[in-house]
């Protein structure tokens, strides 16, 4: 069907949305345009552009994009599409070239989108069409700009600045990267792509369900402690994989006050000063480099934060204790690549880095003891939201009324209520309704 | 690589027909969900590895689809029968065809061996099939009653590919 924003808008209620937002495909068409067309997306990492010539390629919603950095040592984001034909400029994920060659008519472009050589370009004389005329180079997005080595774009030239738009979320990223002894991040060790059966709103809601882990992760985290218990080993050296796996299966008491916040724009966070991620043992090495950089006070600071899971509306999640990213990549409405990165803290302990490897085995892989009971949640709700029951909604009801705002503006909840899953509809219906770019 | 050793009648290089009964019976018992006697194989502290990228150097610097010694394999294995594992209901089935085993290497000293082989591995789970296919590298300990996994290295040619669940061990 067509929609009107009027019927858009109906979707959502205070407590609860339509389940035609998860199984529609017209509305996910709807999505692509005004929530990942006009949002700030994360693209990638500076990291992974180092040096002139350096590209990556990735996607913007379901649009095609490049990442390269330019001989002027500016980072660009180009839409993958040459623009003669239309060809796919560049076909493989990553790579390093001083010129991007269209490999069907071989037109040839620098790595800031400019067309530099037309073979035969005599027969274009008299043409709009050619060398420096804008119509011959490579289209670049509406606006890039990076955060601590983050790079976001927008496909839409107006809205708010990077900075503005990411609000209380911010601190995430700072304490990611500060937990750098250099305060410098780098992409490393591979990704995963894990392909969901499910709509991407399902994943982005679940990071900071904390109704569900007690449930869905009871066989892995429970049966992790068992097992250690029964291998009889030294209780006094608890491997990295079980104090990754055993918390998972906490209380709801731990994860009610774990507690939840949100600011504008969607964005929103589990845990602040307690996490699952909290009793980690120390690392050898790693304090003592926090302190030679940022002092005892300030390692203090960094040390003390320990948010769960970071929702940056709508395009990825982050951890900043296992410094890993997950990045969503919308395909369908119920198809969603999650994308796993890790990142290096430079300068500091190799150890650091091989233990956020671990997790991001243990928990994000394709073949892990946990990520797939998540999925078979999603699963089940894309199924029985394909039921077309009388009954059309999806509840959000939990603790509704009870939201608070602090005195920093943000607002607040105990960890298990549904208030984040409001919030988010409400940027949602947002961005959803509003005609033009804003 | 060493020639056979003469000293050590018990000890020489091993017969790939030999090896070959091995993986084959190794394969059976991963078909089978016989997940315990499979475990069994493996000598303590065995690592069972599946990369998730082409030629990976090592599993400790990047990341990888299953990386599992004694501890996180035993996890696996109990998990397979909890009654609130959903992912494993209804329980998924395999096939595991294995051809081309070759020797590559063996070492008269140690007792021990590198077997290279290829693999197919359809996944059926709930109305759903896969197929995996790519390379095994067994490091194996010659024993007197036969042979025991040290070291598993599972290569898919699609290690890095957008993939969906992985359910069951390759
Ligand atoms: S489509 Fe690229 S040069 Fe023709
Ligand atoms: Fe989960």
């Amino acid at each position: 069907m067509h929609y009107t924003n009027e019927q858009i808008a109906a979707l959502v209620k205070e407590d609860k949305v339509h389940r035609d937002v998860y199984t529609d495909p017209e509305i996910f068409k709807i999505e692509m345009d005004r929530i990942w067309g006009r949002s700030w997306i994360y693209v990638g990492h500076e990291s992974q552009v180092k040096n002139p010539g350096d590209y990556f390629a990735t996607s913007i919603g379901t649009q095609n994009v490049i990442m390269t950095r330019h001989t002027d040592g500016l980072v660009h984001v180009l839409f993958n599409r040459c623009s003669h034909k239309g060809a796919q400029l560049i076909g493989d994920a990553c790579g390093h070239a001083k010129q991007m060659r269209c490999p069907y008519h071989g037109y040839i472009f620098d790595t800031a989108g400019t067309l530099i050589h037309i073979p035969q370009e005599e027969g274009y004389a008299g043409s709009p069409y050619g060398k420096g005329k804008d119509e011959s180079n490579i289209k670049r997005v509406a606006r890039v700009d990076s955060y601590r080595g983050l790079v976001f774009a927008s496909l839409s030239a107006s809205g708010p600045d990077l900075r503005t738009w990411l609000g209380g979320a911010a601190l995430s990223i700072d304490n990611m990267a500060d937990r750098s002894p250099q305060g410098e991040l780098e992409i490393a060790g591979g990704c995963f792509r894990y392909v969901h059966d499910s709509n991407w709103k399902m994943f982005v809601e679940n990071l900071n369900d904390a109704m569900h882990p007690m449930v869905v992760h009871q066989s892995s985290a429970g049966t992790a402690k068992r097992v250690f218990d029964d291998l009889g080993m030294e209780q006094d050296k608890v491997p990295f994989e079980l104090e990754m796996l055993s918390p998972f299966a906490s209380d709801y008491e731990f994860f009610e006050k774990m507690g939840l916040t949100a600011w504008d724009n969607g964005h929103s966070v589990t845990g602040g000063k307690v996490s699952i991620h909290s009793a980690y043992s120390p690392i050898p090495g790693y304090a003592e480099a926090l302190i030679d950089a940022y002092g005892e006070e300030k390692t203090k600071d960094i040390l003390s934060i320990n948010r769960h899971n970071t929702v940056v509306y709508p395009s990825f999640t982050l951890k900043g204790v296992i410094t890993s990213i997950r990045v969503v990549k919308p395909i369908a409405v119920n198809k969603t690549v999650i994308e796993s990165w890790v990142f290096r803290q430079v300068g500091a302990p190799e150890e650091l880095f091989q233990r956020s490897i671990t997790y991001c085995n243990l928990v994000n892989s394709h073949a892990n003891l946990v990520g797939p009971d998540d999925q078979e949640a999603y699963h089940r709700m894309q199924y029985g939201l394909e039921t077309k029951d009388d009954n059309e909604w999806v509840s959000q009801h939990r603790y509704l009324g009870a939201d608070e705002i602090n005195e920093d503006g943000e607002k607040t909840s105990t960890g298990t209520s549904d208030m984040v899953f409001r919030h988010q509809f409400e940027t949602w219906k947002a961005y959803m309704t509003k005609e033009e770019a804003a | 690589m060493s020639a056979v050793a003469e000293n050590t009648a018990a000890m020489q290089q091993p017969d790939v027909k030999d090896l070959e009964q091995f993986l084959f019976h190794e394969a059976r018992l991963l078909d089978e969900a016989r997940w315990q006697d499979w475990n069994d194989l493996f000598v303590e502290n065995g690592e069972y590895w599946v990369p998730a990228s082409h030629k990976q150097p090592d599993p400790k610097n990047h990341v990888s689809l299953i990386y599992e010694t004694d501890l996180l394999r035993a996890v696996r294995i109990k998990r397979f029968k909890h009654p609130n594992a959903f992912s494993l209901k209804p329980a998924p089935r395999s096939s595991h065809m294995l051809s081309n085993v070759m020797l590559d290497e063996y070492d008269a000293e140690k007792n021990e061996c590198v077997v290279s082989s290829r693999f197919l591995m359809l996944q059926y789970r709930r109305e759903e099939q896969d197929v995996f296919g790519g390379g095994y590298t067994h490091h194996l300990k010659i024993e007197d009653e036969g042979f025991k996994i040290i070291k598993k290295r599972v290569d898919l040619i699609n290690c890095d590919a957008p993939l969906g669940n992985i359910l069951v061990y390759f």
